[in-house]
């Protein structure tokens, strides 16, 4: 744009929320005197639609190709005047809001004379970007309305069954060997009187009935390129080297010479390399654990339907999907060895052990014994690995482990009405929905709760037996306890390898290393990279209703984007000019997309940025030595601008 | 040292989370002193040292920049490439006898209103007796 600039500066009295504290006369005049102001007006709301009508009717009356709004934060409204713009017929980036009330006259309504100076500076500083912009265009997308969902568990089945149903195509991968996550491995479930496998059974049902969805396990994510409405994945999927003919006859497991902890019964029983984690498990296929794998070849041999394949390669597989919904969930959270007691007695377990243990299709059908004998004096210590209780642990309550060892130990009270059973609590926390009454009931089946501050501690005598000594904070007294049996309550930590799907995704996470939402309580459900969603306990604790809710969520979520056929972003992006530009590729080891790359042009090597890449962070301005590397809406001279008008009267 | 100084001081805050914290500021009613102009850029990582030193050789009292506490940037990590470059011109700052109060860099997220309200007021309270940036006697070129 060569014209002249002609600015329009439009001042809002937000009835009494600015001019209670500006002297709105007092801008205005000053603002007509500004360089380059042709008109500068004020109305009680700018955003009204009369109010809207004066800006438009500005534009066309005074020929005006820049407009300022100073009015609330751009946050608010900018968008608004944007359309205002755009409607008026002049380029919607042509506008600058100056935000006078959020930054002015709120937080100096105690002294007007310094909020109206600091608004003329603020309108000031407007006014010398505005000069500066230039027209931009859009961004358009055309959207893939496939979906890929990173997880098999609860809120990844959810979200695939809901997306289905809508109509999308999903691809589902589980990096294990088995769909249905950590719930799969729950025993029975509180209130619902459903087994966790069970729970996974119905909604594996409801996934696998439908075509839409395509489901890869052994799976991981390799590599994601592109952005929303057309990202290209690349998945590894790597051997099982079992194929489906298998028929579960079972004759390999018999032969394997391998014996190594099942970590699908969390250690309570051993496995061997080749086996199916659990009974119901999808897909019914046998799967070789190659680390543990000697390569002997005797399930080969025997194998009748010669469904075994040693010598299988990982595969690639290529994907284009528009969606991305990550639900990788978490992990029990694993209490170094000597951490009460754990890993020094066998007497001291975690609550999914003892799930595995009471579940009468597990490793003991159900039976608690220890040693071979039914242990007498059971302690649960919850809020192990939560709320700071140890040094290792972290400091966010894990939010199903009240409920979880209440229900525990109502099963025990079941079958052993008179064993002693001690749940020793920082704090119980039984918030979903009939929990509470679970702790009344285990109140009145004589389960005794008491309250620590300080982590108890779990002494093991030389002679195997169990001391728990811990202060009780009710009856402010130093408590002793046998114990035959100690069950710690562990909280949920992330998942393994989440870094890398976060990432290649490229997702924000939290301090403990939890997923980041674009906003906790507005945007619950979408990660700050546009197209990309979470659901489940990637994000943090949830039980299994909430992990299924946010499944729906995110599906809900994503098919908003799924179901329009283009995608709209604001072309705040970086550009090259490439006659400055000398080549020398420092933006493209500053970009966090890999939106940068170099391109030979008559001879040259100049930068060049890839629209649907760049995310608009300016990093790569910031770091040009040349001052090549633009960023449209906040280019060095822009921004300089403001500096400029901020400091010089 | 004038009674009537008041400093003049430049922000950069980062739209998701320093710029949000401000605005929080206002809607939760909060005060702080007027003498912060604020420049909005979309990420901490966008501040280019130069854009500082321009607003000290043309008279900035002090220079704030705001950004999201590592970890939370919304464009994964610019807030850490911020600390990097800023890191560096703090000496750079040093090297031109400007005194190391007059600039700050801090992580403020869109819930820490209350933290832009104190920062606001340490960065004040130790500018406000060095007197106003005499430019003349930094060597700054450029």
């Amino acid at each position: 744009m060569n014209e002249e600039p002609r600015i329009g500066v439009y001042i809002c009295h937000c009835g009494v929320n600015i001019a209670g504290s500006v002297n709105i006369k007092e801008v205005v005049e000053y603002a007509k005197n500004l360089p380059n102001v042709i008109e500068a007006r004020d109305y009680i709301f700018m955003c009204s639609a009369p109010g809207q009508e004066i800006i438009k009717e500005g534009i066309k009356k005074c020929n005006l190709n820049r407009v300022v709004v100073a009015a609330c934060s751009p946050t608010m409204h900018e968008h608004t005047f944007r359309n205002v713009l755009a409607e008026a017929g002049i380029n919607p980036y042509l506008l600058e809001m100056v935000n006078i009330r959020e930054q002015c006259s709120w937080v100096h309504s105690d002294n007007k004379e310094a909020a109206t100076t600091k608004a003329k500076i603020l309108i000031k500083m407007a006014v010398a970007k505005a000069s500066l912009l230039e027209p931009l265009k859009e961004i358009t997308f055309k959207v893939n309305k496939n979906v890929l969902v990173i997880g098999g568990g609860v809120a990844g089945l959810s979200a695939a069954r809901d997306l289905a149903a809508k109509g999308f195509k999903v691809y589902l991968i589980e990096r294990k060997p088995v769909i249905g996550g950590n719930t799969a491995r729950l025993g029975r479930l509180a209130h619902a009187e459903i087994k966790g496998i069970d729970l996974v059974g119905e909604l594996s049902r409801q996934v696998l009935s439908s075509p839409n969805i395509h489901i890869y396990v052994d799976t991981e994510l390799a590599n994601v390129d592109g952005s929303v409405g057309d990202f290209k994945i690349k998945l590894v999927k790597n051997p099982r080297y079992v194929n489906e003919k298998c028929n579960l006859c079972g004759e390999c497991v018999k032969v394997c010479p391998v014996d190594v902890p099942n970590e699908y019964e969390f250690g309570v029983s051993s496995r061997k390399a080749i086996y199916l984690p659990f009974r119901e498990a999808y897909p019914p296929i046998y799967v070789v654990d190659s680390e543990n794998c000697t390569r002997c070849f005797e399930c080969v041999k025997v194998c009748p339907m010669n469904a075994i394949n040693l010598a299988e390669k990982t595969e690639e597989i290529e994907l284009t999907v528009g969606a991305i919904i990550i639900a990788a969930g978490h992990e029990p959270y694993e209490p170094p060895i000597g951490e009460f007691g754990y890993g020094v007695s066998s007497r001291v377990i975690t609550l999914f052990q003892l799930e595995r243990m009471l579940d009468e299709a597990g490793p003991t059908k159900g039976e608690l014994k220890l040693d071979g004998r039914e242990p007498k004096n059971i302690v649960f210590i919850t809020c192990v690995g939560s709320l700071n209780t140890t040094p290792n642990a972290y400091p966010y309550c894990s939010r199903m482990c009240c409920s979880s060892t209440i229900k525990n130990a109502l099963m025990i009270r079941e079958k052993h009405p008179e064993a002693n059973i001690y749940i020793l609590h920082r704090d119980i926390r039984t918030y979903s929905r009939g929990d509470e009454q679970l702790y009344l009931k285990a109140g009145e089946s004589l389960i005794r709760f008491a309250r620590y501050r300080e982590a108890p501690n779990v002494i093991v005598n030389p002679d195997g037996s169990i001391n728990v000594r811990f202060f009780e904070e009710t009856i402010q007294e130093e408590v002793f306890l046998p114990a035959d049996l100690v069950v710690l309550s562990v909280g949920m930590k992330p998942p393994k390898d989440i870094d890398k799907v976060r990432t290649i995704v490229k997702v924000g996470c939290g301090p403990e290393g939890f997923l980041r939402e674009a906003h906790l309580k507005l945007r619950p459900v979408e990660a700050a990279t546009d197209g990309v969603y979470l659901a489940g306990t990637v994000t943090g604790p949830k039980n299994v209703i909430e992990s299924i809710e946010s499944g729906s969520a995110a599906a809900s979520k994503a098919s908003t984007l799924l179901t329009k056929e283009e995608v709209r972003v604001e072309p705040l992006i970086a550009v090259v000019d490439e006659e400055r530009c000398s080549g020398c590729s420092i933006c493209i080891g500053v970009c966090p997309y890999g939106a940068i790359r170099l391109k030979t042009q008559e001879e040259v090597r100049v930068a060049e940025v890839d629209p649907a890449l760049c995310k608009g962070c300016g990093a790569c301005a910031a770091s040009c030595p040349t001052g090549a590397m633009q960023q449209f809406g906040f280019k060095d001279a822009q921004l300089k601008s403001q500096v400029l008008a901020a400091l010089i009267e | 040292m004038s009674k009537d100084f008041e400093p003049r001081i430049v922000v950069f805050a980062c739209n998701w989370c320093s710029y949000a914290a401000l605005d929080l500021a206002g809607t939760s009613r909060m005060k702080y002193p007027p003498n912060f102009l604020v420049i909005r850029v979309m990420c901490s990582g966008r501040v280019d040292p130069q854009f500082i030193l321009e607003a000290f050789r043309r008279g900035a009292d002090g220079v704030l920049v705001a950004g999201c506490h590592p970890g939370d940037c919304h464009y994964i990590e610019g807030n850490i490439k911020a600390l990097r470059r800023m890191t560096l011109l703090k000496r750079v700052l040093e090297e031109f006898g400007i005194e190391k109060e007059r600039f700050r860099l801090e992580w403020i997220s869109a819930s820490e209103a209350e933290k832009f309200v104190r920062v606001a007021n340490e960065m004040l309270e130790k500018i406000k007796p060095l007197g106003p940036l005499k430019v003349e006697e930094v060597h700054m070129h450029g």
